[in-house]
């Protein structure tokens, strides 16, 4: 009865109304955000073997573990850079251009924007199975029709570059639509009278684009380009239904490493310190990017 | 890079530039639909022509009848279904109200929630999946239902609350404001008065937050296993069990690309509408 009459003083009725309103989603942030995070901090300080969870404190000797393995360095932190860049590029660039195709009335618009929308219906590891199927080495479609016109069938997802190439393909093919319907939605609430403008100056298309539609643009793009080089840094399904990370562990990314780590070789402990290293290392490339795009931004106005 | 290609679009003559235009344009549809469109030929060719798919006029639906006949694909699909559903019902249930108090209420428990959602948003998504496997055993609901449905509505908190804030923001206040004054009470301001004119927006997060949760897979991987099959994950594992039957594993990653594809027919006006409040 006192706990009730010294709730009902410190939060007056509107405090309780707010609080309730919120409360479901405390508790599930809690439950299964906030005490994983604990626990993955906590596991990161231990030596923590899924088959033998001792859980005594070692201090940084996983973060040594990870940031001295060749592997992390030599391998993953690049490929995971390397993809990220090549990913986001090609979408942008890709989906800019067909955002400026359908920004035109023309017939069977409504069909093209339908046929753009369907790799986002797609789960990325239906994709990655797709791709995986295509590029078959002896019975996939695309060594079929090279080996048509006369070029060589290859292995093409038991060779390195090749596989870590199909990877990036894939990924452009899933993301490109997203890329074309923001940039659209953008181009789209662009104010019509500085193109008219440039249109009854005779002023080259490319010169339009140059310097006033990607200008205009520019928050809309760097929005697209945090969110995505972000969620490029993380992936892991289709990375694991295309390679699995091969050939040899090859073509691994930041987030296959980690799970590698505490699933694979059962090494909770390593695999949470790869994890939280990655996790900082995304924080910092979003931050930057962040950073740099506004820069660019502020210099160009 | 630009500078020739202009050129030779400006030598030809108009008629030409868009017949060039459309063959541009067709190309990057054939292209993107391709990968699509080979699946479900392969899914349709009998056993024995799956490696030969550009050969040959064969088809059949025997695929798929397989697909329905395996028992742990069926409730696969069942339980990838459920579990989107489910969680899409709830994750609104839980963010339109925190979206609604964000964009409602002022205050240090208003600008708290706020902050603690933002902190969370940064938090990168790996660091935290992994040892949900230990939480989600330690709760006993590893490999079950509520298992894999709470953190999938966990997931969505920050940034669908968030949006929802943005979509309140948008509605004005006035209303809810008059029924208040008219004897209504807090409850009945929210969901008689402010509930009814977000409904496009939730419709959009529906659309969306069921297509997330039917495409998902690291979750799921981590947090299913015998018992609670998934389609993502059965279909993962195809690749590897079973790899030489691409006929199959074309039938089932058609079907399971049917709800999908429907779902955003039907929902599109929806998502275009709701995202541009």
């Amino acid at each position: 009865m006192t706990l009730k009459n010294t709730l009902r003083k410190s939060f007056g009725e509107q405090q309780r109304f707010m609080l309730l309103l919120i409360a479901p989603a405390v508790t599930l942030l809690i439950l299964f955000q906030a005490i994983p995070i604990f626990i993955g901090g906590s596991a990161s300080f231990r030596d923590w073997m899924l088959t033998n969870p001792k859980k005594t404190w070692v201090g940084l000797a996983q973060y040594v573990s990870v940031l001295t393995d060749p592997a992390f360095l030599e391998i993953v932190l690049p490929n995971t850079f390397v993809f990220m860049f090549a990913s986001v590029t090609v979408s942008l660039v890709l989906g800019m251009a067909l955002a400026l195709a359908l920004n035109r009335p023309f017939r069977g618009q409504k069909l093209v924007q339908t046929i753009l929308l369907l790799p986002l219906m797609v789960a990325p590891v239906i994709a990655a199975i797709m791709m995986r199927w295509m590029f078959n080495d002896q019975f996939g479609i695309v060594n079929v029709v090279l080996e048509a016109l006369g070029g060589e069938a290859r292995p093409w997802l038991v060779e390195r570059w090749s596989a870590f190439a199909i990877i990036i393909l894939t990924d452009c093919w899933l993301w490109t639509p997203w890329f074309a319907l923001l940039l659209l939605a953008g181009l789209q609430s662009l104010p019509k009278s500085p193109f008219e403008a440039a249109a009854i100056d005779g002023t080259t298309p490319w010169r339009v684009f140059r310097y006033l539609t990607v200008p205009m643009l520019r928050p809309v793009i760097i929005v697209c380009i945090v969110i995505r080089s972000i969620d490029a840094f993380r992936t892991f399904d289709i990375v694991w239904a295309l390679t699995g990370g091969g050939p040899a562990r090859q073509t691994e990314l930041f987030s296959l490493y980690a799970y590698e780590q505490a699933f694979v070789f059962l090494d909770f402990g390593k695999g949470s310190a790869a994890a939280i290293v990655g996790g900082l290392i995304i924080l910092v490339v979003g931050l930057l990017l962040y950073r740099i795009l506004d820069h660019v931004r502020k210099v160009s106005q | 890079m630009n500078a020739p290609r202009r050129g030779f679009l400006d030598s030809l003559a108009p008629g030409a530039r868009r017949a060039f235009f459309g063959l541009a344009l067709a190309a990057v549809c054939f292209l993107f639909a391709f990968p699509v469109l080979w699946l479900m030929l392969t899914s349709l060719r009998p056993e024995s022509g799956v490696y030969y798919v550009h050969k040959g006029l064969e088809f059949t639906l025997d695929s798929y009848k397989q697909v329905f006949s395996d028992e742990r694909l069926v409730k696969a699909f069942i339980n990838s279904g459920a579990i989107a559903t489910l969680a899409t019902f709830f994750s609104l249930l839980v963010t339109v109200s925190s979206g609604y108090m964000l964009s409602r209420f002022r205050g240090p428990i208003a600008s708290t929630w706020f902050g603690v959602i933002y902190a969370m948003r940064c938090v990168p998504y790996i660091t935290w999946v992994l040892p949900l496997y230990f939480v989600v055993q330690s709760y006993g609901v590893y490999d079950t239902y509520v298992g894999l449905l709470l953190p999938h509505i966990a997931v969505h908190i920050c940034f669908f609350s968030w949006l929802m804030k943005g979509f309140f923001d948008g509605i004005d206040p006035s209303m809810e404001h008059a029924a208040l004054i008219d004897g209504c009470t807090r409850w009945g301001a929210f969901y008689r008065v402010a509930l009814p004119s977000a409904v496009p927006a939730i419709s959009a997060l529906a659309v969306l937050c069921w297509l997330f949760t039917w495409n998902e897979f690291l979750f799921a991987q981590i947090l299913t296993g015998r018992n609670t099959p998934v389609i993502t994950v059965v279909m993962s594992q195809f690749v590897s069990e079973m790899g030489l039957q691409w006929n199959l594993m074309s039938a089932t990653a058609i079907l399971a690309l049917v709800p999908a594809f429907v779902l955003t027919l039907f929902g599109q006006k929806y998502v275009i509408q709701g995202l541009k409040i």
